[in-house]
């Protein structure tokens, strides 16, 4: 059929072809082109981070997600902070020196941070800070010490996380933190609590501006909650330039800042939610910093050129929680039996591959006072066994485990576990649980075994023992109860007396490892992926980032 | 025994003979036109080789997921450490994951799951949205209550149709829980509508046809109408929507799974065994999650070409085209 006029400028079926393939071609190229883009290394200044998401609210007192507690280490200072000291292991890294120090005032080696000095009573009742003089916030307003009181009597008022702080080293009153002059700022506790100076370092004790808060506050807001949540108040070295929550967060460093303008002036704090995609984004140098990869990613990222993975020891701990009020974990031999099934050496070595190692104690085995030696739970199946023909049931029983769907390692950990549970008779089923709701499942304490993943953030055995294992601590997750470890916390927190204070924690260790309210998991470690030319990464004992820390090698 | 009552019983055993001989020669009928019925089903998929294709792959996957205990050489939930992320090998066929299961036994345990509740909440769905349909049809334009209730229920049916389906059967499963009773409703919920619209379409068709109209002035009731003349001659387009609905509600069952909202771990189902190995693509480990979609998307495939394969031989204009067709080639061939 002879084609009609028009129908002779339609393109035919080879032409399209042709066109097809020169379209592909153009976009290879194109793709190339972005690719070898993104190979080129961020200017000398910008660092760029894919993190998992994106802070939330900005609001210390409030929010815990990843990217707010970058955000407030940047953002703002603490009075005082620990000295850095290199790691022992990795010359590359540098980590906070959080031993114990029985000759130094506190027994701790910290140095000044808006704070130029400090003087604590040898019974640690009072502390008394001298603040450094000419230090500006964001707006420009100079520190004095009617910022330190307001920030502690905005903790007491509001009742949260700085509620929990005061809690901890039995601050009652707002009388109790005092501006003595200008520039030197006291609180004083009714009673010795060896935290007093301890805790003030913690990430979630940053120092507000008081003025700009007090002018952004109103009636119904009097301690700027509003204002706060969406803006910093701050003395730290950067402010937020911008932030579109789910995307990303722009930092400036701040010129005016008191220990000088950060090496970093601008960082971008880029949101990718799936690790896969951070993977592929340092490999082709788009990012220079890519955080929360999966051991299987870290093994491969070793591999990379131009790329630097370092890992620590750290205070992430990964354990299960066992219900002490479901049964039929309110018996001890079963929670003993428990443990004696986990196959650690294979989680280890298969999940985590070899970068994790046992958590062989109650707290991060980094802190003063811990015991590894309480540990006894190498798998063991005929003694696990035993333990439930113990405590009546040796046909076994049926239970469930909910773990975190946005975690990859706990659902093979928990099918590890599943399978050497049914060589005890332990009919294990998996409650995947969406990552949004995970937490309220660990803070409803109605799940007889969750998976629970965390850190305590001040380097203290009481106060690690006192958070997962005192009957009336908010995260004694696995509802433990005993009522010699209470007393032994309750003593260790009165005293300031350290020998006797270790040796407190050790009893409470003691019994807490025999008990088992947890299937004690593994020490995660902390992995750094970061391009090679990016240096000066310190490791925190909050596992997070400070910007401030990084430098580009010349 | 006297005459009369001889000749009524003999009366009664001819009658019972032309009775046997009736039902035989029907059995012979049924028989013959099932023999027909095959020559032409084989003939049409010597015609049509991707039909075979697509009867294969169905087939197929069935007889995997019945046989698969007598056929996996490994357990399907048991982890082997020992052997974790093992390349395809004569030992693990097609490899194994992160925590050592077999891959190969699982994909081919995972049917079990998939069909199920494919299968099943499609079958619920084809049941209530049909009779839901054929009511709101039967009953449309007309006035009073009736009429009323079907166009609710055609509103009802838009504004569920109106939410993405995905987010939808994640909702249904998040709100009657994580187990396998809640999946299979939540396709039978998102599949309704379909079978509703598509049976209220052919029965708006059908019920102004002549017999059914006969039907009606005999005095039969709506129900029998409904259910004698009116539903058998609606099936067909149902039919071939049924087995493209059971692919994609594999589909759907493994993207509930992927998303972490399907079947509970470490049971095999392929959409749970992709999300699973999809992470480690990144650092070299395809097999986890490629041979697990490779299988899906056969499935998929598969009950596609069977759904073309019924859309075609249920409608008998087609078929009657088709049964031309075949009939010109074996000419040609002779």
């Amino acid at each position: 059929m002879a084609k009609s006029d028009e129908s002779r400028w339609l393109p035919d079926r080879r032409t399209v072809l042709k066109g097809g393939a020169a379209l592909a071609g153009a976009a290879a190229v194109s793709g190339g082109l972005t690719v070898k883009e993104a190979q080129s290394a961020s200017p000398a200044g910008t660092m760029v981070i894919a993190a998992p998401a994106t802070p939330q609210s900005l609001d210390s007192e409030y929010d815990v997600s990843l990217g707010t507690f970058e955000t407030v280490a940047a953002c703002y200072d603490s009075i005082v902070e620990f000295e850095k000291i290199p790691d022992a292991g990795n010359a590359e890294a540098r980590r906070e020196d959080i031993k114990d120090y029985p000759d130094r005032p506190g027994r701790v080696n910290m140095k000044g941070k808006l704070a130029e000095s400090w003087e604590i009573d040898a019974g640690s009742k009072w502390v008394r800070f001298k603040l450094r003089e000419g230090v500006k916030s964001h707006d420009g307003n100079e520190l004095t010490a009617d910022d330190v009181v307001w920030t502690w009597h905005r903790k007491l008022a509001l009742g949260a996380i700085g509620g929990f702080y005061c809690n901890t080293i039995d601050l009652r009153r707002p009388e109790q933190v005092k501006a003595e002059s200008k520039y030197v700022v006291s609180i004083n506790l009714d009673n010795p609590n060896p935290l007093l100076l301890k805790l003030q370092p913690n990430l979630y004790n940053p120092i507000y501006d008081s003025k700009k808060c007090k002018e952004m506050a109103s009636t119904d807001d009097p301690w700027a909650k509003k204002y706060i949540e969406n803006n910093v108040a701050g003395f730290g070295p950067y402010r937020i330039e911008s932030l579109v929550r789910g995307q990303q967060a722009v930092f400036k460093g701040r010129d005016d800042y008191w220990g000088g303008a950060p090496k970093m002036s601008t960082v971008i704090f880029k949101e990718v939610p799936t690790s896969a995609n951070r993977v592929q984004l340092l490999q082709g140098g788009a990012v220079d910093i890519a955080q929360y990869l999966q051991p299987l990613e870290l093994i491969s990222l070793k591999k990379a050129q131009g790329v630097a993975i370092d890992t620590v020891p750290a205070t992430f701990m990964l354990w299960i929680e066992l219900n002490a009020k479901i049964p039929p974990f309110d018996k001890v031999e079963v929670r003993r039996a428990m443990n004696f099934a986990f196959p650690m050496e294979q989680v280890v070595k298969t999940v985590f591959q070899s970068i994790a190692y046992p958590l062989n104690g109650a707290m991060p085995d980094l802190y003063p006072g811990f015991n590894g030696s309480y540990f006894e739970y190498k798998q063991d199946l005929a003694q696990a066994k035993e333990l439930l023909k113990a405590a009546g049931l040796e046909g076994g029983f049926e239970t469930t485990l909910a773990y975190n769907a946005g975690d990859p390692v706990q659902e093979p950990t928990a099918i590890l576990y599943q399978t050497a549970l049914k060589e005890i008779g332990v009919k294990l089923i998996l409650k995947k649980v969406p990552a949004a709701t995970f937490y309220n499942n660990v803070s409803e304490r109605k799940q007889p075994m969750i998976f629970y993943y965390d850190s305590p953030w001040c380097p203290d055995p009481g106060y690690s023992m006192n958070l997962y294992f005192h009957s009336k601590s908010f995260i004694n997750y696995s509802n433990y109860t005993n009522a010699k470890v209470d007393e032994l916390i309750d003593g260790a927190a009165k005293t300031a007396d350290m020998d006797a204070r270790l040796k407190m924690m050790d009893d409470a260790q003691k019994i807490v490892m025999a008990e088992a309210p947890w299937t004690f998991g593994v020490f995660t470690n902390y992995s750094m992926a970061r391009r090679a030319d990016l240096k000066g990464w310190t490791y925190y004992t909050s596992n997070n980032i400070r910007f401030q820390d990084f430098y580009r090698d010349a | 025994m006297n005459d009369n009552a001889r000749s009524a019983s003999e009366g009664s055993g001819a009658e019972r003979g032309a009775v046997g001989s009736k039902a035989g020669s029907n059995a012979a009928l049924r028989w013959q036109r099932f023999k027909f019925q095959l020559r032409f089903l084989l003939a049409v998929l010597r015609a049509r080789p991707m039909f075979a294709l697509g009867y294969f792959i169905v087939i197929s996957v069935i007889v995997l997921g019945i046989f698969a205990p007598l056929i996996a050489p490994y357990p399907p939930e048991t982890a082997n450490p020992e052997d974790f992320l093992q390349l395809p090998s004569w030992k693990h066929l097609l490899g194994t994951d992160a925590t050592g299961m077999d891959i190969f036994s699982r994909i081919i345990y995972a049917p079990r799951i998939d069909l199920t509740i494919a299968i099943a909440g499609t079958a619920i769905s084809a049941v209530v949205g049909s009779l839901i349909g054929a009511i709101v049809g039967y009953y449309q334009e007309l006035r009073g209550i009736k009429s009323f209730i079907s166009g609710f229920v055609m509103r009802a049916a838009d504004v569920l149709q109106a939410f993405p389906v995905f987010v939808f059967a994640i909702a249904l499963v998040a709100i009657f829980g994580q187990s396998l009773q809640s999946i299979i409703a939540a396709i039978a919920f998102v599949n309704a509508p379909i079978y509703l619209r598509l049976m209220r379409s052919q029965v708006l068709a059908i019920r102004n046809m002549r017999y059914v109209e006969a039907a009606y002035v005999s005095g039969a009731s709506d129900f029998t109408i409904m259910l004698r003349h009116i539903i058998p001659n609606s099936l067909g387009p149902i039919l071939s929507q049924l087995s493209v609905n059971i692919g994609w509600s594999v589909l759907l069952t493994a993207a509930l799974s992927f998303v972490g909202a399907g079947v509970v771990a470490p049971t095999p189902e392929w959409g749970s065994m992709i999300a699973v190995g999809f992470q480690s693509i990144i650092t070299g480990q395809w097999w986890p999650s490629v041979f697990p979609g490779i299988a899906l998307a056969l499935t998929v495939f598969g009950f596609a070409l069977v759904g073309a394969s019924v859309e075609v031989l249920a409608d008998p204009a087609r078929r009657r085209a088709l049964g031309g067709t075949l009939k010109q080639r074996a000419a040609e061939a002779a």
